[in-house]
């Protein structure tokens, strides 16, 4: 399956109505299971570019509506602590252009994904994810800048960036965003002239591994869980975790011995390192902890470098302030983790279905924060819905990416909470169906790579009640 | 550690050599210094001696005198969260977090010499350190004191295969009486690791000049690997960068350049070698014994209410309400503005020796400059770095191994060390072996053995061998002015 049939399929999948009809699914259900039994690894379904066809007359019910069950910052800020969001929300706002008039301004490319952090990070509200509409199409051509918008990119799909698996060897492995768009044309990038990647060969050769924007909300309390309180409910329910193909292992930081958290293969320790990686590679404002640019072609090094610093004008407490990094980091580790809506007699026995069949073996329900330096941040339990590991997850969801601790066909745990608003699923933003997406977790070995280790959980999804299997999806649209 | 065994082969084709030019050698320095002759354990094949450390006056430490007024006025804060010493509580506002584990108390107590910011100075200040309120600990057999500070890290983890590779504090917190409850914390087995050739050690790095360092552009950087190819193929050298897999810049600081940036740099430090958990490394490392962890029980003292000890201030206590970044942020300042060390004016003999540097090829890795691009900070926009290196990792051969990966960089690579400031260096190589820097020239040789390929010095190394016992010792003198 390439990359492109795959996307091509999903943006098709406009809506969350699946192409095959459920009741002949239904009955078949019991048939392919006792296939599944005898161990015969053979496709026993014919799959389309999206993975496995749900095996499940339940419907994903969509993403809920009413108010946002996210953004806004945490209740307990200090008084001193609340000063200063003004400013990290501006931060967290503002579109830069190239040119840099002031230290917290300017700083865009030579190469960029997007403008402003929450272009990406946007929905349901501001440290979210994809919105429904596509944000690059307003973004990609300003002031003259000739950019082409990539094939994947589309209004209504996710916002993915990319990254290459190989280098143009074939052979050294790559892994890095390569990003989509170049300040080349812009009328405040004369004299830089680079070309963008070409993305419609990477994606014919099998090169091309997209990523969408993870949400940040609660980033501040993922942030400070105890590695400890990670690695023991790692070796809680052990027996059970193995009788179901399930293991899983932190992504270990080369730098402290801690486990990272943050990213689609948990790449990351800290919200500042993310902060600051992502001024760099998603918009390319060189910052203090990535001072470089990506692309240093002459011309296209237009700024003074790092193109955000502290700010060393004296004066009130927002000016006299660091960077931009630091305040995108103040920014997400502030917000509120999502909040769910009230239990209903269906989202409750959803969430017993959930854990009975073991989907919480991954999307661990719950960690509590340890004493925190700030009030706020101490003492709090949150319900994120996952683990902080990285688990095979077959050749289905693979991408060919190494990253640290995690392997190519690993990923972490994608936390749950917010889910009930979330509009894309999965780490490719291939399905917009929670049905799909559940289904997208299954996926034989092959010469490559090992089983899914969610394929058993799955099977056991695919074996409950049609009622049981909706009252999940409703407990998942709750949250 | 290994001693650095002399190969057998190259010691008989330079025998000759060694003993003709020792006496002549001895003729040409001064008395002073035959005790660098009995210090060093075994003696490379040149009569060449080091002069020893140019005395103080340091030539380094000094923030540039090009910095903004504005920028002048907030380096004695950086000077002070520098030289600080944590505690775990009480002290004053901003010196509290140290443990459970920690290696030192302050930055400035192993980045100390010829001047703060550098490297181990000539009395190891551990020993002053490590039993600090009552500390119970025990000093590990490698910390001499006289010798250089020095960090632990063990290869493997406790199942003998699975890679480690981090870095082991050497001291707890237990039984402190500014960490009132904590006992249980357990130093690791040094000794017993060491007998299992399990345990590795590293040197402290000085960061003079690193904001430069920092700016240096990756193309900058690979244009210079590319330049003078088949010389370099000629003479086994090869090297690469050591990428960084967050935005694919090159990594350049630490022995392996497994670090991208200063706050990387200082985020890390802090928490790894003082403890002090911080919001690039929000969590303490060691979370074992709940007693060893904040907040501890002391009332109104100062102390840390919790992960991370040190945050971006935003005024409350314990922090000053300074309201100016984080520790984090200020280390990573302090060394941005820290200039360059500063050599003595060339003599003929370190001219010549410059010249003799370049000839047998040592300035091919210890490549002599990088300019910087336009900066923001304007003391540091498009200056000449003289670091003589290409902040590239090399193959250094089974002696210099130290058997830990780390991204990009293999278990027996290493980053060029920068040189400048060497002349008034203590310790030489990546674990501080040696205090003689012809043994440190020698110590780049290496065979290659069934596990590692030779070092990629070695043809270098037999150059500086094969030059006159004048030209050696220019080479030696000119190290020893930058």
């Amino acid at each position: 399956m390439t990359e492109k049939s795959r996307m091509n399929d999903m943006s098709q999948q406009s809506n969350p109505s699946r192409p095959v009809n459920r009741l002949a699914l239904r009955v078949l259900v019991p048939a392919l299971l006792l296939v599944a039994v005898f161990g015969v690894a053979i496709t026993y379904f014919p799959k389309n570019a999206t993975g496995r066809s749900p095996l499940t007359s339940a419907v994903d019910p969509g993403p809920r509506g009413g108010a946002p069950g996210a953004g806004g910052f945490l209740t307990g800020l200090s008084s001193n602590e609340k000063q200063i969001l003004p400013t990290i929300t501006t931060e967290f706002n503002r579109a830069h252009d190239v040119v840099v008039t002031s230290p917290v301004d300017g700083g865009l490319g030579p190469r960029f994904n997007s403008n402003s952090c929450v272009s990406c990070h946007q929905y349901p509200a501001a440290g979210g994810s994809s919105p429904v509409s596509n944000p690059l199409f307003s973004v990609y051509q300003q002031r003259g800048a000739s950019n082409i918008m990539p094939s994947f990119i589309t209004t209504s799909g996710p916002i993915l960036e990319a990254r290459f698996i190989h280098q143009s060897d074939g052979v050294t492995p790559d892994g890095n965003i390569h990003q989509l768009f170049t300040i080349s044309g812009r009328s405040d990038a004369t004299g830089c002239s680079i070309s963008q990647p070409d993305f419609t060969t990477a994606q014919l050769t099998g090169n091309l591994a997209l990523r969408q924007p993870t949400p940040m909300y609660g980033s501040g309390l993922m942030e400070i869980i105890k590695n400890i309180d990670i690695v023991n409910n790692m070796n809680a329910n052990l027996a059970l975790k193995q009788s179901l193909g399930i293991a899983g292992h932190p992504n270990y930081s080369g730098n402290d011995g801690s486990i990272q958290r943050f990213g689609w293969k948990a790449q990351f320790r800290a919200v500042l390192t993310v902060a600051s990686a992502q001024l760099n590679t998603e918009m390319g404002v060189t910052n203090e902890m990535f001072p470089t640019e990506l692309d240093q072609t002459p011309g296209c090094v237009i700024n003074p470098l790092p193109e955000t610093v502290t700010n060393f004008t004296p004066g009130i407490l927002t000016e006299n302030f660091p960077g931009d990094a630091e305040r995108d980091m103040l920014y997400a580790t502030w917000l509120l983790g999502p909040k769910g809506v009230a239990p209903t007699p269906s989202t409750t026995n959803g969430q017993t279905q959930f854990n009975n069949i073991g989907c919480v073996l991954c999307h661990t329900t719950s960690f509590t924060t340890p004493a925190g330096s700030r009030p706020a941040l101490t003492n709090q339990t949150i319900t994120l819905y996952s683990d902080f590991l990285v688990h095979h997850m077959g050749p289905g969801l693979a991408d060919g990416i190494a990253q640290g601790g995690a392997g190519p066909d690993e990923f972490r745990t994608a936390p749950l909470w917010g889910i009930g608003q979330r509009l894309f699923f999965m780490h490719d933003g291939r399905t917009k169906d929670l049905v799909q997406a559940i289904e997208d977790h299954y996926s034989l070995g092959n010469g490559t790579y090992g089983n899914s280790e969610a394929n058993s959980v799955i099977t056991n999804f695919n074996a409950l009640s049609t009622s049981n299997q909706q009252d999940l999806l409703n407990f998942l649209r709750s949250l | 550690m290994a001693q650095p065994a002399f190969p057998a082969k190259r010691y008989s084709k330079n025998t000759t050599l060694v003993i003709g030019t020792m006496l002549a050698g001895l003729a040409l320095v001064s008395t002073v210094a035959l005790t660098s002759l009995s210090a060093s354990s075994i003696r490379g094949a040149s009569s060449a001696i080091d002069p020893g450390p140019r005395p103080l006056p340091a030539a380094a430490g000094a923030f540039y005198t090009t910095l903004t007024p504005n920028q002048n006025a907030v380096t004695s804060r950086l000077t002070t969260v520098m030289t600080e010493v944590n505690q775990v509580t009480g002290g004053q506002q901003k010196t509290v977090g140290l443990g459970p584990g920690f290696n030192s108390n302050s930055c400035t107590s192993c980045h100390a010499y010829p001047a703060n910011g550098g490297t181990s100075p000539p009395v190891n200040p551990l020993f002053a350190i490590f039993n600090l309120f009552g500390g119970t600990n025990t000093m590990p057999f490698f910390i001499t004191t006289n010798g250089p500070v020095v960090v632990a890290r063990f290869i493997h983890q406790a199942d003998g295969v699975t890679p480690d590779g981090g870095v082991h504090d050497m001291f707890t917190i237990s039984n402190r009486t500014d960490a009132p409850g904590c006992t249980g914390l357990v130093q690791p087995d040094f000794s017993g690791e060491a007998a299992k050739g399990n345990l590795i050690n590293r040197l402290t790095t000085p960061t003079y000049g690193e904001g430069l360092v920092e700016l240096v552009q990756e193309s900058d950087i690979v244009a210079n690997l590319a330049a003078n190819s088949s010389l370099k193929q000629t003479l086994g050298i090869t090297g690469h960068p050591n990428y960084s897999g967050d935005d694919g810049g090159i990594n350049r600081f630490g022995w392996k350049a497994q670090i991208r940036s200063l706050v990387y740099f200082s985020g890390e430090a802090y928490n790894v070698e003082e403890g002090n958990s911080n919001e690039m490394f929000p969590n303490e490392r060691d979370e074992s014994v709940p007693s060893c962890l904040p907040p501890f029980p002391v009332g109104s003292t100062f102390h840390t209410k919790g992960v991370p000890d040190d945050r971006v201030d935003t005024g409350e206590a314990p922090k000053k309400p300074v309201n100016f970044s984080g520790d984090l942020e200020r280390f990573g300042l302090f060394t941005r503005f820290l200039a360059p060390p500063t050599p003595v004016a060339p003599t003929p003999s370190t001219t010549n020796g410059q010249v003799q540097f370049n000839n047998v090829g040592c300035v091919l890795c210890h490549q002599t400059s990088f300019t910087t691009p336009k900066s923001s900070i304007a003391a540091l926009s498009q200056q000449t770095a003289t670091l003589y290196s290409d902040l590239a990792v090399h193959h250094m051969g089974p002696l210099l191994a130290d058997g830990i990966m780390q991204g990009q960089a293999g278990p027996d690579e290493f980053r060029t060390a920068p040189l400048w400031g060497i002349g008034q260096r203590l310790f030489f190589m990546h674990d501080g072996r040696t205090s003689d820097i012809v043994q440190a020239i020698q110590d780049h040789f290496s065979l290659g053995n069934s596990q590692y390929p030779a070092s990629e010095a070695n043809g270098v190394v037999n150059n500086f061998n094969a030059l006159s016992p004048t030209n050696q010792q220019d080479l030696i003198n000119f190290l020893r002015s930058l």
